[in-house]
Formats: structure tokens, C-alpha cells, sequence
């Protein structure tokens, strides 16, 4: 089972998720959180610790992976993985090289070719991404190409994945496949 | 008259030629220019033609009223620039309550109304 996780901020995607991936693995199969954020300052490493105090109990190991997504995948296939953001990864990718404040023209295919390659490679996979096209601003040309990369990035995995969900204030809107679909024992 | 909305990038052009049957030739792509073709088959980025209107005085869902007979076969599509927070600028500010107010009139007018979303359409009228 894929799942891919939309929504405005702060409306209950990593919990959802989490909750989710609980269900895919049953009672003791392995759970991967992948977590992509790179945290540059204070905020960014309470915000971690923030999560990683939310995560605690519900049997996850996690992985600090802010490149080369597939990589994920030497946990072997049979582990759920939960993709924490695809927002941050993309992020992460366009200023792979510290050097340079150009953003890399290559990110986007790079991640989007590691992201097809751990759904592909993956039984359950989850994956958690940011909706931010729905806003009335000129952006920067930079700010532009995020958003462009990052919206080929949610439809390639749009299209392979089994669920595609809204969150609305916490609230599941299901773009493809439905409730139905996550019930035990009907998963793929 | 057919409608698509959704966010930036978000698929909706491709909808018009896929669900719908629009060549690329057949669409007007509009521009903060404020050309606009109403007899098009297809107006994309109508949002474009919005600013412009905002910039210049226009009420655009006045326009689209007016020439209602050019347009009501065909299909048009809408970025929905106004669910974000509201914007410090005058202009923008302007332009998302425009965006807004022509998008309720043109569902209302449509046959169809598709919200499109990573690629994927769902049906709202």
C-alpha cells in the first residue's frame, strides 16, 4: 500500500500518518520513519525533538535522511516507510552543495526518481508533502521553481500511489482510492 | 461551459486536453496583458486576466458576464489563488477577492465544475 499525504500546514498530516503506518505494519512489523528536515538552528531542532517526542511509544526507528531517498530502502522491502516530508527533501536536493547559492537544476529528478524507486521498492510506503499552490503572491523566480518542482514531485507520486489524501483540519479527503482501501487485510 | 480549478501546477491544463478534448492551439493563455479571446474553445490562467482587471479598473466578472455567449461552450479554467492567507499588498489583496468572486460566478454558470489536485480531478458539480 502507498499512501501520498496532502494538506495545508498544521493540519494533522504527520500524525495521520504515523497512525497509518501503525495500521500497515500490524502489531510488530518494522515502521521507518524517514526524516528529511536538516535542522540548521534552534527552532528547526526543537521542532525535531518535538516530533521525535510525538513518535515516542509507537515503535519507530528513525532514519535522518535528507538525501538520496531510496537509500532508505537497505531496511529491506518489507518495512513500512514513512517519507517525512517530500517538501524537505526537495528543499534539501535543490542546495545539495553548501558552496553554491544556486539551486541545483537537477534536484527535482533526482527526487523524484528516488521517491518512485522506494514506492517502488517498498510494501507500504507513506509519504508526507505540503500543499502550497492555493495562495494569491508573486513569488521570486526561485520560490516559483519550489513550488513547480515540488507540485511534479506530489503528481509523479500521485500517480503511482493506491491513496491520495487532503488533510482538512485533520480531516481526510480522499483524492484516489478510499477509507475502504485501509481496512486490515485488504491492503496490497 | 466547463470549469477547472485548482491550485498552481496542479494539472489542470492537461484535464482540459485529456476530460475535455482541448488541442494546445485551442487555448488562449492569458497573461497580466489583459488580452483575452472570450470565443476561445479554452482560457487558461484566466487569474492572469483577473490581475489585469484589478489593475486597471475592470470587473472581470462583469466582463465575463457580458460576453457570456462567446464562452459558454467552452472551457475555462481558473487558478484558486484565495485560500491562503491574506495578503499584506493592496493589489494582491484585490486580486484574490476578484479571483474569488469569479470563480463562484463561473461554477454557477458551468455545466461542470473539476477541482483538480496532484493530478487527479475530482468532480464538484
Amino acid at each position: 500500500m502507498k499512501v501520498l499525504l496532502s494538506g495545508g500546514c498544521k493540519n494533522g498530516k504527520t500524525g495521520t500518518a504515523a497512525d497509518l503506518a501503525l495500521r500497515l505494519a500490524g502489531t510488530d512489523g518494522r515502521r521507518i520513519y524517514a526524516a528529511t528536515m536538516i535542522p540548521y538552528d534552534d527552532e528547526d531542532r526543537a521542532r525535531v525533538s518535538r516530533h521525535i517526542e510525538e513518535r515516542a511509544g509507537m515503535g519507530f526507528e528513525t532514519l535522518e535522511i535528507g538525501r538520496n531517498i531510496a537509500s532508505a530502502l537497505d531496511a529491506g522491502p518489507d518495512a513500512v516507510y514513512l517519507v517525512d516530508s517530500v517538501t524537505a527533501l526537495l528543499l534539501n536536493e535543490m542546495f545539495s552543495d553548501p558552496e553554491s547559492a544556486e539551486a541545483d537544476p537537477h534536484a527535482v529528478d533526482r527526487c523524484r526518481e528516488g521517491l518512485l524507486r522506494l514506492a517502488a521498492g517498498a510494501k507500504h510506503a507513506i509519504f508526507v508533502t505540503d500543499y502550497i499552490y492555493s495562495d494569491a503572491e508573486r513569488y521570486d523566480s526561485f520560490t516559483e521553481t519550489y513550488r513547480k518542482n515540488l507540485a511534479s514531485l506530489d503528481r509523479a507520486l500521485a500517480s503511482v500511489c493506491d491513496i491520495v489524501i487532503e488533510l482538512c483540519a485533520g480531516i481526510p479527503v480522499f483524492h484516489k482510492g478510499s477509507a475502504a482501501d485501509l481496512t486490515p487485510g485488504r491492503e496490497s | 461551459m466547463h470549469f477547472i480549478i485548482g491550485g498552481a501546477y496542479q494539472g489542470k491544463r492537461d484535464c482540459a486536453k485529456s476530460r475535455f478534448g482541448i488541442k494546445e492551439e485551442e487555448i488562449m493563455t492569458c497573461t497580466e496583458d489583459g488580452e483575452i479571446r472570450f470565443d476561445a474553445p479554452c482560457i487558461d490562467r484566466i487569474e492572469e486576466f483577473v490581475l489585469w482587471c484589478v489593475r486597471n479598473g475592470e470587473d472581470p466578472s462583469e466582463l465575463f458576464r457580458r460576453n457570456r455567449e462567446k464562452w459558454k461552450d467552452s472551457v475555462l479554467i481558473c487558478r484558486d489563488l484565495f485560500c491562503g492567507v491574506v495578503p499584506m499588498g493592496a493589489e494582491m489583496r484585490a486580486w484574490r477577492e476578484a479571483a474569488g468572486r469569479l470563480c463562484a460566478c463561473l461554477a454557477s454558470e458551468a455545466e461542470t465544475v473539476t477541482r483538480m489536485f496532484c493530478g487527479l480531478e475530482t468532480r464538484l458539480k
